[in-house]
């Protein structure tokens, strides 16, 4: 097919006119191979210009565009919606940066006539050897698997079921409600738990939305974003595997607790009357604060960061619910003492510190302290402290609660492969981006909640999920096609080596390797055309459309001739 | 309207980082978004940053394709120097009353070159860049700025005094000054509401002992943030009043942290990032943050602070502080609890509190919804969703619920579009 390129220069009022001589930048390209023709205009995002654009292709039935005019961050998408309105493709423009790039920052007139020729050339070079890109459409199934069932995966559950999506509720343990069913009651509010917890758990059940599985584990999850196929395994049945079809994941795995006998100094597990946090919480809720021979303690220590330094970071929320256990004992054991031994009060946020001077008012003591170690001095626990003037100190007690770090639970190396989603500080599923991206992953449709994308309170916890339902409910509409990026990666089946580079530096998991054809694939739908893989492909065979070796190169060496 | 006689459009109050999101959000779900902003531009407080914790990436950088798919997205009708002066009505069925000041120039027509400032006769303190540099009469805030149309400030204006001066209309090749422009009031009917208006920061002024406004070169979190931005008034030089860098630098955290009554859970981080601020543009510099409990919560926080204290950064834990102007700079006298003692510097910052913005009670009473304790906006129940109100079809989002982090915010801005969508059908 014979090429007609229009080229169009934008005289951007004053701005890139009185830089640059436009003429002269006409004269030199008009004559090129394939141009149609050249003009100029003196604003071509004005509607004006637009339309002036739109019937110059109509009238010299052009088939490639390419306009000199400003940076494509500001009108590459205008221009591009003139292609289409005029019936050409998009793809077959090119825009030359002559303003941010050339007449804003050359002092020279001639210099900048002369840069702004070889920007509008290289544009015209590149121009010729674009390829028309379509846009794909895909059906997509509106229905969500979401993998843990605590407070994370229930609230996120219940909000989209409320929009009439089905939801797969996937739970490894054979009950729902999470680690939060141990508490008795939450700070600050100190409400009680089950208040929240309970109702919610009805809630689900009598949902016709929501299909629960307990005692079962996800095995699989293959596709994209829109079209996934999961496979899970029920831990008790016979007939044990599940399949189902979903548009979108959400990992609701919660936490697991450091486990304090890694720090042997703090005296678990040699100890009696030594408790984690759980098991405190477990033995408040029973009822009962009692020592192992059964009296209640006169006195208890609570130990907090434990394992904050083996982690290497702070877990956020163990200050608070260490004053929560003051409050636990304070209530149930009238006369009881209570010492914090802590290094730093992180309580955040606007309702943290009145609890803490509620707490204070309580006549419990903190403890500022360094090196602390638990022993045992005949029947007596010591704590045995570094204090604040660096003066060595003991303090014996009956007590010892620990409060450890959160960490990842045990399962989520397993599911991050599974859904081909990385995990990042500290084990913890890593979120898309850190402040923009807080719950979606480098996969799309996969997104992470609560305490598994990192340590949070509940509130937060909640507000993740209902911001993964956000995201579902905004992208994944029933009845609404999805459109993949069109700009994606190709691999040459005859060129690739099937070395699997390209599959180790993709961030989204869009390259699969064929074992019949020893070569990798890349899936068009997930893939988002970052051009890691061709980049790092050492064959030449991975190449992105639009972006491709030879586009480039005819694009340089005319800008550089 | 829907057969059901409710709305599907959203109004979004606020157009910082939790405002965008939530928009560009409901917009994805081909939802029409009316985004009321009350300044000339987008991007809130987050775009007054260069870097953002912990990993110091470029906060324009991060915002900006934000702020631009926002300008391009056919579903958001941005309204700037706009504000809602009422609503009535309830959950589905709002009716907003919208007043929209002049910008007097065609945001149609101007394309941002900046010909108009120059030659603009008034000069005055930008506010933006905290008054340490001046604006034009017509202005916007900072190089960068999007929408990238300049405003006219009419209360400083000479034409709007009186005075026959055209001296941006003259200068400007697209007759894009428009001194006819009115004010507009604007009806719009939504079914639901999210307000993310943000916060200010506790004026240090409050405290006296810290010297603020007092002594020269004790500057604010807000002002250092500026000092050190590439598009700031000093183009990102850290100097001293006298316009020499200094040499020793003390960072003080919970600057009116007893007045609020509570943690504003950022100042720490970015009190940290402060501090590779100035080793980054003064390698020698000596630094001293003083503090008294260091509030880093989360996964990737406490391996910023190891890295910050590898540049050898001086942790000082104090129960009372006071700066006082001591020769050349400024003795921080200081109480650890076991000894008193003092070091001096060329330089302080100070880490302020997050406050409520002085327009929420008014928000709040437009809305119909109450302020907690604090005077941030209430959630309805901070056990069951933070982002929820006492009024069914309004949301909170950002910190005008509460001291947060960006993450955070953005959560909340997910969140309540969630809400949103989950709301009518």
């Amino acid at each position: 097919m014979e090429r007609k390129i229009g080229v169009y220069v934008c005289e951007c009022g004053p701005n890139i006119a009185e830089k640059v001589d436009i003429d002269k930048v006409l004269n030199a390209v008009s004559s090129l191979e394939g141009v149609a023709v050249a003009e100029k205009y003196k604003l071509l995002c004005s509607v004006d210009g637009k339309k002036f654009l739109e019937d110059e292709i109509k009238k010299h039935g052009l088939t490639h565009l390419v306009v000199s005019a400003c940076s494509p961050k500001q009108h590459e998408q205008t221009f591009m919606e003139v292609c289409e309105n005029a019936g050409i493709n998009p793809y077959l423009f090119q825009l030359a940066n002559i303003r941010e790039q050339c007449a804003w920052i050359t002092e020279d007139k001639d210099e900048a006539t002369e840069k702004a020729i070889r920007l509008t050339k290289a544009a015209i070079r590149r121009v010729r050897y674009h390829s028309s890109l379509e846009k794909k459409e895909i059906e997509c199934n509106p229905d969500v698997l979401v993998i843990g069932g605590g407070v994370a995966g229930i609230e996120a559950s219940l909000q989209l079921a409320s929009s009439d999506r089905k939801i797969y509720l996937v739970e490894k343990n054979s009950s729902l409600g999470g680690l939060i069913t141990n508490f008795e009651k939450t700070f600050p509010n100190m409400k009680p738990t089950s208040d929240i917890i309970k109702q919610k758990i009805q809630d689900i059940a009598e949902n016709e939305n929501i299909k629960v599985f307990t005692d079962a584990e996800v095995e699989e999850v293959i596709g994209f974003f829109g079209n996934f196929e999961v496979k899970i395994k029920k831990k008790t049945e016979e007939n044990n595997v599940v399949e189902f079809d979903v548009g979108a994941v959400v990992l609701a795995t919660g936490s697991a607790s450091f486990d304090p006998k890694k720090t042997p100094g703090y005296g678990y597990g040699k100890f009696d009357d030594v408790f984690t946090a759980l098991e405190f919480e477990k033995m408040n809720s029973s009822g009962k604060i009692s020592l192992k021979n059964g009296k209640a303690p006169k006195s208890v220590a609570i130990i907090h960061c434990v394992g904050r330094e083996e982690k290497g970071y702070c877990s956020e929320i163990c200050c608070m619910y260490s004053l929560k256990f003051a409050c636990y004992l304070k209530d149930k054991i009238p006369g009881v003492k209570v010492s914090h031994f802590y290094s730093d009060l992180c309580i955040p946020g606007k309702s943290c510190q009145k609890f803490y001077e509620k707490t204070t008012e309580k006549n419990v003591d903190f403890i500022r302290a360094t090196d602390v170690e638990v022993i045992k001095q005949g029947d007596k626990i010591n704590i045995k402290y570094k204090a604040e003037n660096n003066s060595k100190n003991s303090h014996p007690v009956d007590m010892v609660i620990l409060s450890p770090a959160i960490e990842p639970t045990s399962d989520t190396s397993r599911l991050a492969e599974i859904t081909s989603i990385s995990q990042s500080d500290g084990g913890f599923f890593a979120e898309e981006h850190e402040k923009l991206g807080p719950v979606s992953t480098s996969t799309d449709g996969v997104y992470i909640v609560g305490c598994a994308q990192g340590p949070k309170n509940i509130s937060e916890t909640i507000v993740q999920s209902e911001a993964a339902a956000g995201k579902i409910l905004s992208s994944l509409v029933p009845g609404r096609k999805i459109e993949p990026e069109v700009k994606t990666s190709q691999i040459s089946e005859s060129f690739c080596i099937g070395c699997k580079t390209c599959i180790s530096v993709c961030p989204y998991g869009a390259i699969t390797f064929d074992e019949t054809k020893k070569i990798s694939v890349v899936n068009e739908v997930i893939c988002r055309g970052c051009g890691s893989c061709t980049a790092a492909c050492p064959s030449g065979a991975a190449t992105l459309k639009h972006f491709t070796f030879n586009q480039l190169y005819q694009e340089i060496v005319e800008a550089v001739q | 309207m829907n057969e059901k006689g409710s709305y599907s459009d959203v109004l979004v109050i606020g157009a910082g980082i939790a405002g965008i999101e939530a928009s560009l959000l409901l917009s994805n779900s081909d939802r029409k978004v009316h985004l009321i902003e009350k300044t000339s531009y987008t991007g809130g407080t987050v775009i007054k940053f260069e870097e953002v914790f912990s990993n110091m990436e470029c906060s324009t950088c991060m915002v900006a394709p934000r702020q631009q798919e926002l300008l391009q997205d056919k579903n958001i009708n941005l309204l700037t120097l706009a504000e809602v002066e009422d609503v009535k009505g309830s959950s589905g069925n709002f009716t907003v009353k919208v007043h929209k000041k002049a910008r007097y120039v065609d945001m149609q027509n101007c394309i941002g070159c900046d010909a108009c400032f120059e030659p603009c006769p008034v000069s005055l303190k930008n506010e933006f860049e905290e008054g340490l540099s001046e604006r034009k009469a017509i202005y916007v805030p900072c190089a960068g700025a999007l929408p990238n149309v300049p405003m006219i400030d009419t209360e400083h204006c000479i034409r709007f005094k009186g005075k026959d001066c055209k001296a941006c209309q003259e200068a400007c090749m697209f007759e894009a000054i428009d001194f006819n422009q009115k004010d507009e009031q604007i009806e719009l009917k939504v079914g639901a509401i999210i307000a993310a208006t943000g916060f200010d920061a506790f004026d240090s002024k409050k405290v006296p002992k810290y010297g603020y406004g007092k002594i020269d070169d004790v500057y604010t979190a807000f002002e250092f943030e500026r000092l050190y931005a590439s598009n700031g008034p000093t183009e990102g030089n850290i100097t001293l009043k006298d316009g020499k860098a200094p040499k020793s630098a003390a960072i003080i955290h919970c600057v009116g942290r007893d007045q609020k009554g509570y943690c504003s859970s950022v100042c720490c981080m970015y009190s940290l990032k402060f501090n590779h601020y100035l080793k980054s543009k003064i390698p020698e510099i000596k630094i001293s943050e003083f503090y008294t409990d260091l509030c880093i919560p989360g996964k990737s926080h406490q391996k910023f602070y190891e890295k910050m204290k590898e540049t050898g950064v001086n942790l000082v834990r104090v129960k009372e502080l006071e700066v006082e102007k001591q020769g050349n700079g400024m003795a921080v006298k200081y109480n650890n609890g076991n000894k008193k003692d003092s070091i001096q510097v060329d330089m302080v910052i100070l880490a302020s509190s997050i406050e409520p913005r002085d327009d929420t009670s008014k928000i709040a009473k437009v809305l119909g919804i109450s302020l907690d304790e604090y005077g941030f906006l209430k959630e309805e129940h901070p056990d069951v969703s933070s982002v929820t109100t006492s009024k069914p079809g309004v949301f909170i989002a950002g910190c005008v619920q509460g001291p947060k982090n960006i993450q955070n915010s953005v959560s909340q801005a997910n969140a309540a579009v969630g809400k949103v969508l989950s709301l009518s059908k």
